[in-house]
């Protein structure tokens, strides 16, 4: 089955940095704007939440249509160490039958210490780690290697 | 109760929810109001509006309140009936399009910033056709049968006083079937109160017949409920009304019509009077009535425990069959249609407790019932009623809510009903400041219709924009998707007002692919709409799609290029970002007085340059500490302190452009843009003569440029096709023509024939090609300013014939082609070459040379003179004094071109030339000229010295030759030594050793040769090594090769090489020509010289020694043994005195002495052996060799002076015949007066000597 999955960090100022289409299904060109239309759009949504929520992980923060848009903010202090600068966003787009293992998936970006502050991410290598991961969260439970780091998760149970 | 009016949901209830009046006139009527170009409704409808009618109300529970503002709806009743959809849909489009053509006007300015708007506080950018639009989506749902406030009150039935029998005509009105169908099918109450009107024009006459009509009337319909209405009392069309009443609602009437022409103010009066009594007197009272009279219905049967019990049973009992619900299942007299009239009548009459009381009533009652569509009225009005009673916030949302998702399950037929649901609910929360949320519901109404989901989407995003703090990424989102809807639907100006608001949104985005995709739908709408100078402006920000897919960028080119088409002006864009301009790529190469031969010269260090010239070119501190010197005066501080270049000569100019797209893009008339200024000062930016800058938004004429200005400078254009992710580099020339001050301001390319780019350049960001002494002078002034100087004799010089890879040796003739373009001759030429080795000049008055007969021996050979003339310019080569390079007329010198080594080989040459001319600035100028060759291995040759062990100063040499080539074959040609000291010999004839006489690819070759040390002058030194013996041998004492070998000589010499005696070889040989090279043009053959220099002939003993005495001694062995007499030549070739002392040893024989030794000896001794000693002294076996002993004293001791030599006898008596090896001997030497402490002294050990004794018979 065809999933539909735009993945894309974003910097304090909105710039974003990485952007990779994670989905299966067959791409299309009006695709690349429009999610880019909708992740924009959640942004506002992202900005509204951040005032009444500590929670770093957003899930299914704003709709459209049929696609779901699930954020991780990173808390500065919290991951400096990993070099994601403060107030980076991770945002997710995807459709709703994918909802377990966003989180996972995120954190497992998260644990790798990608960024370089204010650039673009270009490294090819990150973005083969990225889809590979994509892929990988459907199955319940495994592991990767990125930059180093394994990485386990466990998806949660329904 | 707060003031209704106050909130816009309230006043649009307040319009929306009246009490409708049915009109029903006769034609007549129509036809008498339409002199004023008004319907009978219309021009009662300005007086139906009451704002202070004060009418006393009573609720059903007889509190009694007054009504202040009032309002009524006629309608005519033929309108009372759902409106045809299609009609209402083709009206709702002729609003949008009406709307949009309004804005037609400032749909070409700039979008105002997106901060003024959202500090604004009410809407006033909102368009406020909005309105309009929802009014119109609310009214295309009315008069449903499942409300009851759409239903008629009251009827008027109207007949003119010219009407033929007016009394029946109010009769047929009820019998025919004007009626309009919810009257007919029942659900509305047919019984409503009726009011005869009689019209009378007083155009017509005096109103006589109209009383006594109306007294008719009263007679039969009785006198309360007739009417009789005068109009038209103005009889000349003057009636004039400031302001006009009907101007908001005469819509049909032709535009030169005054509305209302022939009211005067008495008939205005009475209209007002008329309604103003109609509704105080008869149609409030009645509803008045009504709501007693249902409310006491209701109570009875559905109000206490009872009645509630009761309900509910017989709705149980109902459940089993819902098929039955049809249409006419509530009809207006079921229980629940007069409770729904009850409420919607409390409703209008603003008792809103009544009103919900029963509404909520009748909820639980039709969602038992599963009446859908009524449950939702219901609970919208529900929702209305809390938000009227300003009470519960909370349920009025939940109402509306459950309204709107109810209307929306039930499908197609409750979709309008769910719009202006949702409508009302988005006003309800725009009331309350939640404008989140009402943009959500705006985004639910947005249905499957894309026209209205346009506009609501367009309210949506105004709504986010509005919202606290505002959503400003939201609203851009909304607004795109409502611009898509409207592109869709063809509204194509609406769609541009969209985008262009989000676009203050998205402007400067970094988000690619939005910004792209805003930018490109703008630019071809406004294309579309054939503004195509603003669609330009947009398709200009997607050039650089670097990101965007293939496919994509060739649909941005391609209507990029066909909107550009169409514009049909010409763009001049500053910093156009296709191509991209890699600045810091940009280099500019000027020649004052160093001119350059190549490109390559350019990029060659300057101090490399100035390394090599050092000698040659007047020194310019010099030059400053003589005042008195005249190219001081000349050459002016200005001169100094910036660039220079000379009239007439190219200014050249690379810069390299880099293609962001995939697709590959041609680009035209790339060209360099200048400015020109014949005063020494510079233009300044705003001055009038120079060339305009470019200015901020890019668009500039810079037409003076290229046109006007050609007679000062020319620009050279090129045409680059640039390949998708291509970065290629453009190198471009201007020449300036005048004197005078240049500057290069830019770079300038045609992307099409509309589309100019430039690139203006920033002087700070440039970094220059300008040699260290200038650059500490002029930090202040423009690197890009260039001061133009008269014209200059300027030479070019041109290496002819000068191979770009070559095998190593090869030795060729070349020319150095010298010319003058300019009319003032040069003369005083100075050259000077940066690898002698490599290149050799030859006598330049032999320009003709016969190669390679040229090297060939002659008979006499006058040696020396031009060995002579190389050696003295070693350095510098002053071409002969008389040399002066006209125009027109080249001048040619020979060179010789040897290549010395395998490897990559730069040389630079340098030429010196001062112009005859003496006013210029520049007295000198320098050519440089930088050539890379590529030189192959060729043949490797190698030799080895070795002492002859059987003469005295002589040697035997071998000579090492291999083919380093992989295709080629060689010819050996001769083998010289250099100089006339030592004369060489084969020791084998060549054809013996090497019959082919073609070295092969990889094959190697060893020969022996005889060397001897003698000193006379015709000595023989060279060795024919060739096959054909008939061939001329090569002088090697002559020019080139003389010279070339001086320069080899140089640089293989080592530094403690010096003081040895050492001799100098010279292989010459010949490449075969290969097949490939086609036969028909003569190649000259390739001569080719190998030269190895130094080969020492000193060995590292100073002591030369042979052992001679016959070979073979017969002897009778009559003394039992046999003395054999050996002589001992010693010879010292040092430059000291030796001693020398020989020790025999006697047993065992072939032992070595160092064999003897045990244990550890002395590891220095070793080396001081040669290489033809190591092999003597294996030892011999003892059992084959019978021993000798030698006789005579064991120890000599001989002293030899300096290059002496001395004769010791020694003698070995043998036991028996036989062959004896007379090697165990050692010579132990010792240098007196000697320095050096390494060759102070040594051991020689013997070598092989074998003596054969046979008995004599």
């Amino acid at each position: 089955m065809a999933s539909t999955a735009c993945f894309m960090i974003v910097s304090r100022n909105d710039i974003p940095i990485y952007e990779a289409e994670v989905g299966t299904a067959p791409k299309k060109e009006e695709a690349a704007h429009q999610h880019q239309f909708i992740l924009h759009a959640a942004l506002d949504v992202v900005q509204d939440l951040a005032w009444t929520t500590s929670a770093m992980f957003l899930k299914s923060i704003d709709r459209f249509n049929d696609l779901v848009v699930s954020v991780y903010v990173t808390a500065g202090h919290i991951l400096l160490d990993f070099l994601i600068a403060l107030h980076t966003r991770l945002m997710l787009l995807h459709d709703s039958r994918n909802d377990d293992g966003i989180k996972s998936f995120f954190q497992e970006i998260l644990l790798n210490p990608i960024y370089l502050p204010g650039s673009r991410v270009t490294s090819s290598h990150f973005d083969t780690k990225i889809r590979a991961l994509a892929r990988s969260y459907r199955y319940p439970c495994g592991y990767a290697e990125v930059y180093g780091v394994f990485v386990f998760w466990l998806r949660p149970s329904a | 109760m707060a003031d209704p009016a106050h909130f816009a949901l309230r006043k649009m209830l307040l319009d929306e929810i009246t009490p409708v009046v049915m009109v029903l006139p006769t034609p007549l009527v129509e036809q008498r109001c339409q002199k004023n170009g008004l319907s009978f409704v219309q021009m009662l409808t300005p007086f139906c509006v009451f704002n202070n009618i004060d009418v006393p109300v009573r609720t059903a529970s007889d509190q009694p309140y007054r009504l202040q503002k009032f309002k009524l709806r006629m309608f005519y009743g033929s309108d009372i009936r759902q409106p045809n959809i299609e009609v209402t849909k083709e009206r709702l489009e002729q609003v949008i399009a009406d709307a949009g053509n309004k804005e037609d006007s400032d749909l070409y300015l700039d979008p105002s910033p997106i901060e003024a708007m959202s500090t604004s506080s009410e809407p006033e950018f909102v368009p406020t056709w909005f309105q309009y639009f929802n009014k119109e989506l609310v009214r295309s749902v009315s008069f449903s049968d499942h409300e009851a406030f759409d239903h008629p009150v009251a009827c008027l039935l109207v007949v003119s006083s010219n009407d033929e029998d007016p009394i029946n005509k109010f009769v047929n009105f009820f019998n025919t079937n004007q009626l309009p169908p919810l009257l007919n099918d029942g659900a509305m109450d047919p019984k409503i109160p009726k009011y005869f009107i009689l019209v009378h024009d007083n155009q017509d006459g005096s109103p006589k017949r109209a009383t006594k009509i109306l007294a008719e009337m009263r007679n039969t319909f009785g006198s309360n409920d007739c009417r009789l209405l005068c109009i038209n009392s103005s009889q000349d069309r003057l009636a004039d009304h400031e302001p006009n009443p009907w101007a908001p609602y005469g819509s049909n009437a032709s535009p030169g019509q005054h509305l209302g022409c022939l009211l005067n103010n008495e008939d205005m009066d009475e209209l007002k009077a008329f309604v103003r009594d109609l509704l105080s007197k008869d149609i409030i009272p009645n509803m008045e009535q009504r709501i007693r009279v249902l409310n006491q219905q209701v109570s009875a049967t559905r109000k206490g425990f009872r009645n509630q019990i009761k309900n509910l049973w017989w709705r149980k009992g109902k459940e089993d069959t819902p098929e039955v619900q049809s249409v006419n299942m509530y009809t207006f007299n079921s229980i629940e249609s007069q409770i729904r009239v009850l409420g919607d009548y409390a409703f209008m009459l603003r008792d809103y407790e009544l009103a919900l009381s029963n509404y909520r009533l009748l909820s639980t009652d039709y969602k038992l019932d599963k009446a859908w569509k009524r449950y939702a009225g219901v609970q919208e009005m529900m929702g209305l009623t809390y938000f009227m009673l300003n009470q519960s916030k909370k349920d009025a949302e939940y109402c509306m809510e459950n309204a709107f998702s109810t209307y929306l399950r039930i499908g197609t037929s409750g979709k309008g009903n769910a719009t202006r649901c949702g409508l009302w609910w988005v006003e309800m929360l725009k009331t309350s400041g939640q404008y989140k949320d009402a943009a959500g519901v705006y985004f639910r109404i947005s249905g499957e219709e894309p026209l209205h989901s346009a506009v609501m989407l367009e309210q949506a995003s105004y709504c986010y924009l509005l919202s606290k703090p505002s959503m400003l990424r939201k609203y851009g989102f909304h607004l795109i998707l409502s611009g898509d809807l409207y592109k869709k639907c063809d509204q194509i100006k609406h769609a541009i007002r969209a985008y262009r608001n989000a676009l203050s949104v998205f402007k400067g985005t970094t988000w690619s692919h939005i910004h792209d995709h805003v930018h490109f739908q703008i630019g071809k709408w406004y294309a579309f709409l054939g503004r195509f100078d603003v669609a330009m402006k947009h398709m200009l920000e997607i050039l650089a799609c670097s990101h965007q897919s293939k496919a994509m960028q060739e649909l941005f080119m391609k209507d990029f290029f066909q909107i550009l088409q169409k514009t049909g002006k010409t763009y001049n864009i500053s910093r156009l970002q296709l191509p991209i301009v890699n600045i810091s790529s940009l280099s500019i190469v000027s020649e004052d007085h160093r001119t350059y031969g190549s490109p390559a010269a350019v990029s060659v260090k300057e101090s490399v340059w100035q390394s090599l010239e050092e000698d040659m070119v007047p020194s310019l501190s010099n030059a400053k500490t003589t005042w008195l010197d005249l190219q001081s005066k000349l050459l002016p501080t200005k001169l100094k302190q910036s660039n220079v270049c000379v009239a007439g000569e190219a200014l050249k100019v690379e810069i390299s452009f880099r293609n962001p797209l995939q697709l590959s893009i041609p680009i035209y008339n790339v060209t360099l843009m200048c400015e020109y200024s014949a005063n020494e000062t510079l233009p300044d930016a705003n001055s009038s003569s120079s060339v305009i800058e470019g200015d901020e938004d890019g668009k500039i004429a810079t037409g003076r440029v290229s046109n006007s200005d050609t007679s000062f400078f020319t620009s050279s254009e090129v045409d680059i096709t640039l390949a998708g992710g291509e970065t290629t580099v453009a190198q471009l020339s201007v020449i300036p023509r005048k004197e005078g001050i240049l500057r290069v301001t830019g770079v300038r390319w045609k992307l099409s024939d509309s589309m100019v780019g430039f690139y203006t350049f920033d002087s700070d960001f440039i970094t220059k090609r300008i040699s260290k002494q200038k650059r500490k002078a002029k930090q202040n002034t423009n690197k890009l300013d260039f001061l133009v100087i008269k014209s200059l004799p300027r030479l070019e010089g041109v290496i002819n014939n000068l191979p770009s890879t070559v095998y190593a040796g090869n030795l060729q003739p070349l020319s150095l082609e010298l010319r003058n373009s300019s009319e003032i001759p040069v003369k005083n030429l100075k050259m000077k070459i940066s690898h002698p080795r490599f290149l050799n000049i030859g006598n330049p008055e032999v320009l003709d040379v016969n190669f390679p007969s040229c090297l060939e021996k002659k008979q006499p050979c006058d040696k020396g003179a031009d060995f002579e003339a190389t050696k003295q310019s070693e350095t510098i080569f002053r071409f002969p004094k008389d040399t002066i390079i006209n125009k027109e007329t080249p001048f040619f010198l020979p060179l010789w071109f040897r290549s010395v080594t395998p490897g990559n080989v730069s040389l630079y040459l340098t030429v010196y030339y001062e112009n005859e001319d003496k006013s210029t600035a520049m007295r000198y100028r320098t050519l440089r000229t930088h050539h890379i060759l590529e030189v192959l291995p060729s043949l490797d040759v190698s030799f080895f010295i070795s002492p002859c062990s059987s003469r005295l100063q002589e040697y035997v040499v071998r000579m090492d030759v291999i083919n380093r080539t992989s295709l080629r074959n060689f010819k050996l040609h001769q083998l010289s030594s250099v100089g006339n000291e030592w004369q060489i010999s084969l020791i084998e004839s060549i054809n013996h050793i090497f019959p082919s006489g073609n070295l092969v690819p990889g094959q190697a070759l060893s020969c022996f040769l005889k060397l001897k040390n003698v000193k006379t002058t015709e000595t023989k030194t060279d060795v024919w090594l060739g096959d054909d013996s008939s061939e001329a041998v090569f002088d090697t004492q002559r020019a080139p090769l003389v010279n070339f070998h001086h320069y080899e000589r140089l640089h293989q010499k080592t530094s403690h090489q010096e003081n040895q005696r050492t001799v100098d070889f010279m292989l010459i040989s010949r490449m075969e020509e290969s097949e490939n090279v086609p036969s028909d043009l003569p190649t000259p053959p390739q001569i080719f010289s190998h030269h190895a220099c130094h080969c020492s002939v000193s060995t590292k003993r100073p002591i030369w020694w042979l052992l001679d005495s016959p070979q073979v001694n017969h002897c009778n062995f009559s003394n039992s043994f046999c003395e054999t007499k050996l002589k001992m030549t010693i010879h010292n070739s040092s430059s000291f005195v030796a001693s020398v002392r020989i020790n025999t040893f006697d047993a065992p024989p072939g032992g070595s002495p160092s064999g003897n030794k045990l244990g550890w000896h002395d590891m220095a001794t070793l080396p001081m052996d040669d290489t033809s000693g190591t092999s003597t002294r294996k030892p011999v076996s003892l059992e084959s060799v019978p021993p000798f002993i030698w006789s005579g004293s064991s120890t000599t001791r001989v002293k030899l002076e300096p290059n002496s030599t001395a004769e010791v006898s020694l003698l070995v008596t043998t036991f028996a015949p036989g062959t004896y090896d007379l090697s165990n001997y050692t010579l132990n030497w010792s240098l007196l007066d000697s320095n050096d402490s390494r060759e102070k002294e040594g051991v020689c050990y013997g070598r092989p000597f074998y003596l054969t004794i046979l008995r004599e018979e």
